[in-house]
């Protein structure tokens, strides 16, 4: 698709002299490309299913010796009772290092590193993954190790006192870093203390640390029900699912125990927090509910787009990165992102790190170009940058047989169809500008932001309550 | 148990090694180089699959060519690339230019108050800053921000992006296919024509990246100050992003010198892998690239950093917990022993079943983690640094006796059959893993060609692993780490800061 008009009367091939002048045709000849179609279309993995029901699928690509198995889970550590939070949130490490019922933590360490295996275990706030990949002709220790770790994990009592060691570090360090501050001050400020904002254990779930613990987390979390498999690289489709048949025999059926993840609260403004740090640069994070989930066409793909042209992937031709960076120099970094899913309403919000001289100057900036989305409307010419950034970068969704297995694996978690990119990719060549200032105007409240400030309030160019009431946060108050 | 002992025997009577002496399979790719009169570079690599195409550029131009008061100008040079050319970027690029003089002259101004140091008349140099800013907006009117960015956006252009390094530049983004053309158009504008625009404003922009990785993270100000410490003389120990002072004070003027003396087409190797036609990409090199002129052929750095007579050891104050580097000086990357150091920092930290991984955090729980690596170059002698990080109560003190036990050690203790093997494996999966992504190869290729004119020089060092013996590591652990060769670098609070702070 070639969406901009050619004015193509320059034949660049015979030209590239012509631009090389100080004030040449660089644009001319740009505009005079014309490029051949793109010819291309993507495999699909072939989706199958084992006799106990779990989804597989498999897209086989022999171009290198390699091979790659993902595992997800529909579920995750929100959905486990609250008191083993902390327990969730290591478990994946502990399925990792805390051998099996077979297999010490020691011999577990040795098959992976002797046979250069990549294997990784997380557990996530509402979905966990397993990866293990190698060379293919290792395909029955991979699998086999692999299943073992996610079946059988042991849970040494020897490792269930390192994790518990490094956990207790975590958290004497976990204010170490003005961005580590940030992050879990924004989520208790805006989310309470509702799981999907945690990222950080407590010295008291620490103490409740038990192999019995962690068992019962993880049987819940890996089993039958809950799981998908993903397999791509250099392995023969029959061999694989007999593999894979024999990897399921006897795993019992999931146990009851998990719950459904809680609503969310989120924390309406407008609301100024501060949270003082000895730092020379200000870790600021602003915003309020998203108002918007994947279902809700046409205004889902409206955001997107609004969210691109304001600084969640439109790089520095977003208003933000143009405006606090390019124009006034007082950040390096400057975002937005306007989140939306498809199980529940997510955040808006936007970020960056302002020289402390500036902080209130550039906060202001922030909040005004917020508001300029509904006021000073996005242009056609603006619109159309990010329709044209997603129909031509669509191939690097596709790039190899392992991404384009990750994607399916993706929309089945969140229950979107298996064609969801062309969905996609429609809903997004739809969007109007009048469409993106309309969302901007019914969802983003640049007066009612929620804003979160790390930083040096004796360094600021003025204090920060000339932008309204400001209430400090000890950092001590950050719960976790 | 039993299941390890059958996996391990049953490797190492296995016939899958790769003696050293054959080519891995990088070595094998049908890479396609093409120098063109100018010794502009260019290595081609047709791979199939996806319709897509990586561009990488190295110049030969990095932190170690900066001269005295102008470190940080390779880094904010890389910015100012991103500004556009006399084409790109503005609406009337003659008006343009009959600004940036005046704009100069402002920023003269401000560097002569500032040069003043402790005289400084601060009133003074804030309304030179302010004027600064205000004539530079004044140019705006005939800027139009961002427009490289825009048409590569618009285009599908993915991991748009460069960085800096000691010893090289690059820059770097991947097309689809079918538009692999608009690299040559605008790369060769950009390589032959770029302007400084907005430059004082993306100084500004530079000092809030120095901000943001130093100055406020521990591990930044820690590794900048442990480089300071190391090298007293070679420009590696400078830090790449500049030093403060220097960053607030460069100006336009030697920008552009830096750029005329190092950003020549004979300093530039381009790597470009992908659903490619090599012909069309010759042909285009030939047309966009051949007639830009040659600039001075890059001259290595003159200073050698003379021998260390005595360990150095350093404290960094800051509001954080305690984290320790332990660097010694070691030969350039492309030295006879590096291989065997490689397999060294492997058996020594290279995953959860190397001596001090196993000591430090499985048996003793005195570390989070311990890592070693190689830097913070590859052309010149550099340094292999062990960073650990204490649990408390356990201290920095007793990770420093873990790794140097561990290094005098491996004289009693040579590196097993079985670790060799390990890392023999890791190379080997590693060499085929990293043909993956045709990215990363795009990167490694130009890397490699620039840094050692080999493309081939990255994958040979898989195989010079594979080769290495344990006598070879031995050998390599008398002959660098001697006390009087290593630098040490804790963090820690200041001693006046609130004594229970480590604890919240």
């Amino acid at each position: 698709m070639r969406p901009r008009v050619l004015t193509g009367i320059l034949l660049c091939a015979a030209l590239p002299a012509a631009a090389q002048r100080p004030g040449g045709d660089t644009r001319a000849q740009i505009q005079a490309l014309q490029y051949p179609p793109l010819r291309f279309n993507p495999t699909t993995p072939k989706r199958v299913t084992l006799s106990n029901g779990v989804a597989v699928y498999l897209l086989e690509d022999h171009s290198l010796p390699l091979l790659d198995v993902e595992v997800v889970s529909k579920v995750g550590v929100a959905n486990l009772p609250d008191s083993l939070w902390g327990i969730g949130w290591q478990a994946d490490g502990l399925m990792r290092t805390g051998g099996t019922t077979r297999l010490s933590p020691d011999s577990v360490d040795q098959l992976i590193e002797f046979y250069a295996l990549n294997v990784f275990i997380s557990t996530g706030n509402d979905q966990s993954n397993a990866s293990f990949s190698g060379l293919s002709r290792y395909r029955d220790q991979l699998l086999d190790l692999g299943f073992d770790l996610l079946r059988n994990p042991r849970n040494d009592s020897s490792r269930v006192r390192i994790t518990a060691g490094q956990q207790l570090e975590a958290w004497r360090r976990r204010n170490d870093q003005p961005g580590s501050v940030l992050n879990r001050a924004w989520s208790q400020v805006m989310l309470g203390d509702h799981p999907l904002g945690r990222s950080q254990v407590t010295p008291n779930e620490v103490s409740g640390f038990t192999p019995t613990r962690f068992r019962w987390a993880q049987a819940r979390i890996f089993c039958p029900q809950n799981l998908l498999i993903g397999v791509s690289g250099d392995f023969d489709e029959r061999t694989l699912l007999a593999r894979l048949e024999t990897e399921f025999r006897g795993w019992p059926a999931c146990a009851p125990g998990l719950r459904p993840i809680p609503a969310l609260q989120v924390t309406t403004g407008p609301k100024i927090v501060l949270i003082e740090k000895d730092v020379n640069q200000t870790n600021i994070r602003m915003g309020h509910a998203g108002g918007i989930r994947v279902a809700d066409a046409p205004d889902y793909f409206a955001a997107q787009v609004a969210d691109f042209l304001l600084g969640g992937g439109g790089g520095f031709n977003s208003r933000l990165l143009q405006r606090v960076r390019s124009d006034s120099g007082f950040a390096y970094s400057a975002f937005s992102n306007w989140a939306a899913e498809t199980k529940r309403e997510a955040l808006f919000f936007a970020g960056g790190q302002i020289r402390a001289e500036k902080t209130v100057a550039g906060l202001s900036l922030m909040r005004q170009i917020i508001g300029s989305l509904a006021t000073d409307p996005v242009t056609a010419r603006d619109v159309q940058l990010a329709k044209d950034n997603e129909v031509n970068s669509f191939v690097f969704r596709f790039e190899n047989a392992g991404q384009i297995v990750q994607q399916q694996l993706g929309y089945a978690v969140e229950g979107l169809p298996a064609n969801w990119f062309d969905i996609y990719l429609k809903g997004i060549q739809a969007v109007t500008p009048a469409q993106v200032t309309d969302v901007a105007r019914r969802y983003l409240h640049p007066d009612r932001l929620v804003i979160v400030v790390v930083g040096k309030p004796g360094a600021f160019d003025k204090p920060l309550s000339t932008l309204g009431p400001v209430s400090t946060m000890p950092v001590d108050s950050i719960h976790r | 148990m039993r299941v390890l002992v059958w996996a391990v025997t049953l490797s190492l009577v296995a016939p899958g090694r790769v003696p050293a002496q054959e080519p891995s399979p990088g070595e094998r790719l049908p890479v396609v180089k093409h120098v063109l009169p100018n010794g502009m570079t260019f290595v081609f690599l047709r791979r199939s699959g996806a319709p897509t195409v990586s561009f990488v550029t190295h110049f030969r131009a990095g932190g170690v060519d900066e001269w005295t008061g102008i470190s940080g100008t390779a880094h904010l040079f890389e910015h100012m690339l991103f500004k556009g050319t006399h084409s790109i970027g503005t609406t009337d690029d003659a008006a343009e230019q009959a600004l940036f003089p005046v704009i100069d002259a402002v920023a003269d101004s401000f560097t002569s108050e500032f040069r003043k140091g402790a005289e400084v008349d601060s009133t003074r140099l804030e309304a030179l800053r302010d004027r600064l800013k205000q004539i530079e907006d004044s140019a705006r009117h005939f800027v139009v921000s961002n427009e490289l960015d825009r048409i590569l956006t618009e285009n599908g252009a993915q991991f748009l992006n460069a960085s800096t390094g000691n010893d090289l530049t690059n820059y770097f983004f991947q097309l689809p296919a079918n538009r692999a053309k608009l690299w040559f158009v605008l790369e060769s504008d950009r390589i032959r024509n770029p302007v400084l625009r907005e430059f004082y404003s993306e100084r500004e922009v530079v000092m809030e990246e120095r901000r943001l990785r130093v100055e406020t993270q521990p591990g930044g100000l820690l590794r900048e100050e442990f480089l300071q410490a190391a090298f007293r003389a070679h420009p590696y120990g400078r830090p790449v992003v500049g030093v403060a002072s220097e960053i607030q004070a460069v100006t336009r003027r030697a920008a552009q010198e830096y750029f005329k003396r190092f950003y020549g087409p004979n300093n530039a190797v381009v790597a470009i892998v992908g659903d490619i036609n090599v012909d069309s990409m010759t042909a285009w090199a030939d047309a966009y690239f051949a007639d830009v002129p040659a600039g001075e052929p890059h001259q290595p750095v003159v200073t050698q950093e003379p021998a260390q007579h005595g360990e150095r050891r350093i404290e960094v104050e800051f509001d954080a917990n305690p984290q320790v580097l332990i660097g010694y000086h070691v030969p350039d990357a492309l030295h006879a022993d590096a291989p065997a150091l490689e397999v060294l920092s492997a058996v020594l930290t290279g995953g959860r079943t190397s001596r001090l991984y196993q000591r430090l955090i499985i048996r003793d729980r005195v570390s989070t983690s311990i890592f070693s690596f190689e830097g913070p170059g590859q052309l010149y002698p550099r340094l292999l640094t062990f960073a650990g990080v204490p649990i408390a109560p356990h201290t920095t003190q007793e990770i420093e006796v873990a790794v140097y036990d561990e290094l005098g050690r491996l004289e009693r203790d040579p590196p097993t059959a079985s670790e060799l093997e390990r890392v023999r494996n890791q190379a080997q999966a590693g060499a085929i893993q990293r043909l993956q992504d045709n990215f990363g190869l795009a990167f490694q290729l130009s890397q490699s060609e620039a840094l050692w004119h080999d493309w081939r020089q990255t994958f040979k060092d898989d195989a010079a692993v594979a080769a290495v013996s344990a006598a070879d590591v031995q050998r390599v652990a008398r002959t660098y780490f001697a006390k009087a060769n290593r630098t040490v670098a804790t963090l820690v609070r200041a001693a006046t800061a609130d004594s229970t702070g480590g604890t919240h």
